[in-house]
């Protein structure tokens, strides 16, 4: 789509330039791969690292898509988003490049996740399972940035969407497969774990390291990315008539 | 072919008409759309650059459809909304080559650098916009605009929160893009401004044309002088012949006498008889202000301070 290109390259050379952003969504997720995945006395599995390095890859994606939500709600507040819809440019490529650009930004980081826990003992995959944990990864990095942006979007206030993002991401986390099995959780939580999109994602990354293709799950995937994408459309050209 | 023309454009939100049956026109030429806060003059630009539609009535931009053909109104238009929407964290340069390249401009580079020449920002395009001054802002704002050649410029109060020296440059450089045959439709409260820079101007008020016209007819329609009175108190009104009462904004009336020197002495005494207590007085020729409160009435803020509301605003902490 026209367009599209031309905004994800604005809104990386805006990341760029905060440098504490940057260094903060690259110690994130090495933080919580430190504590979490190695720090923690726990031993459900042989190898956690290999066990939790699924959940800290999805996690990287989720927090990343959660919190930038507010990119395109920040466009409308400072004025910039009517100037776009001015122009004879697609206005769906406005809301396609954020949820791009989030997914693509979410993706850099859990390149650095793989390459850290590749250092430190995991693992290692093929080819084809690289390329496949991408595309899942892709996948869900769509689902939650269009998630995000379209809740953004529909409060139009940063202060409840701070909230939101806040109430939404730990939960999220705890209640997903990500820390530990279900064969160990309690009933009430494996419940929940089952139902968590998080969980989708993860499961789905796990039964790629077990060598097994996860057709089912992937497909999944991306029946809900496109299910949230029409929405997020839908509520996007509702605020822009 | 006519660069703007409306006809019964009406916007309602809920209830309240914002916009009421607004016919204008303008075609190469500066445009000034004059009006107190709230009057309707946003709601119009909204329209015109296809960012809202309408309820009722036609606008048409360079003889697109604004709803029938927003693709191609788009493309002979540009915007620049009042928040002085640009990226402070990029270079001037870089600001113009995003909007270059998502305009399709050919070539872009070139396109730019001329552009920054022309706005005078050059020697400050590499610096990066958050060590720019309001006044570079505004003119790095109009060097976007023009990179795809617009037909037809929409400016929503460009001086707004400017100096007196920027505001003078900005009004040169629309001068300038209007002599070269850009039609420029611009907001503004600034009724100086717009008497000095604007070829027509149009009040709007409660969302519909009071007046119309060039600045000079319209000041024209006033009588020769205008003789300003500041009064202590309330204004008991008097009745002269040869002198109109033009309006009052705070303690300020105007009236208007065409012999203003022979009216002045007359009027002085005709409101000492009637009570009021005169503060001071002066001589003026009309201005668009005048216009302006004749047409508009007197002015007030549209909602007046509710002690209640306050009080329940701050409980509500």
């Amino acid at each position: 789509m026209k367009g599209v290109f031309t905004y994800i390259q604005r809104d990386f050379i805006r990341w760029f330039r905060y440098r504490v952003g940057v260094v903060s969504t690259l110690v994130l997720p090495a933080a919580w791969l430190m504590f979490v995945g190695l720090a923690l006395p726990v031993e459900f599995t042989g190898n956690y690292l290999d066990f939790i390095t699924p959940g800290i890859l999805v996690m990287t994606i989720q927090t990343a898509g959660i919190s930038s939500g507010s990119l395109l709600m920040f466009d409308k507040m400072l004025g910039f988003l009517n100037k776009f819809l001015a122009m004879p440019v697609p206005r769906e490529s406005i809301l396609v490049s954020k949820i791009l650009f989030i997914t693509l930004r979410g993706i850099l980081q859990s390149t650095i996740i793989l390459v850290l826990v590749i250092l430190i003992g995991a693992t290692i995959l093929n080819p084809l399972q690289y390329g496949l944990i991408y595309l899942i990864l892709f996948l869900f990095g769509v689902f939650i940035s269009a998630f995000s942006t379209t809740i953004a979007l529909y409060l139009d206030d940063h202060d409840s969407f701070a909230a939101f993002t806040a109430m939404v991401t730990m939960p999220l986390f705890f209640t997903s497969s990500a820390p530990m099995p279900y064969d160990v959780m309690p009933d009430w939580l494996c419940a929940i774990a089952h139902v968590n999109p998080l969980s989708f994602a993860i499961d789905a990354i796990r039964d790629l390291g077990s060598g097994t293709i996860p057709f089912f799950s992937i497909g999944l995937l991306a029946v809900f990315s496109v299910i949230i994408l029409c929405i997020s459309g839908y509520v996007f050209r509702r605020i822009t008539v | 072919m006519t660069a703007i023309q409306t006809e019964d454009l009406t916007k309602f939100f809920g209830d309240f008409c914002a916009v009421n049956g607004l016919n204008i026109e303008a075609d190469k030429e500066i445009f000034g759309l004059l009006g107190p806060n709230g009057s309707g003059k946003t709601t119009t630009v909204l329209m015109l650059t296809t960012l809202l539609t309408q309820d009722r009535g036609t606008a048409s931009i360079c003889g697109y459809d604004t709803r029938k053909d927003p693709d191609k109104v788009r493309s002979s238009i540009s915007y620049v909304p009042q928040d002085m929407a640009i990226d402070t964290n990029l270079t001037g340069r870089e600001n113009m080559l995003f909007f270059a390249k998502l305009y399709g401009v050919s070539n872009p580079r070139d396109r730019v650098d001329e552009l920054l020449e022309v706005m005078e920002l050059s020697s400050r395009a590499d610096d990066l916009a958050k060590t720019y001054s309001g006044g570079m802002r505004r003119r790095l704002e109009l060097a976007e605009a023009l990179v795809h050649e617009p037909e037809v410029i929409f400016l929503d109060e460009p001086t707004l929160g400017l100096d007196v020296a920027a505001r003078k440059k900005i009004w040169e450089h629309i001068h300038a893009l209007n002599r070269k045959g850009m039609t420029i439709f611009v907001t503004t409260h600034y009724m100086d401004e717009a008497d000095r820079y604007c070829d027509r101007v149009g009040i709007i008020n409660h969302g519909m044309i009071a007046v119309l016209g060039k600045p000079a007819e319209l000041k024209s329609h006033l009588m020769k002088d205008v003789i300003s009175v500041i009064v202590n108190g309330e204004y008991v009104p008097v009745d002269l012949e040869g002198v109109l009462f033009v309006g009052q904004s705070g303690d300020e009336l105007s009236f208007t006498a065409e012999n203003g020197r022979e009216a002045l002495p007359t009027l002085a005494d005709a409101l000492s008889r009637a009570g009021n207590s005169i503060r001071a007085m002066s001589l003026r020729e009309p201005t668009l202000d005048d216009v302006f409160l004749q047409s508009v009435g007197k002015q007030e803020e549209s909602t007046g301070f509710e002690e209640w509301k306050y009080r329940l605003m701050l409980r509500r902490r």
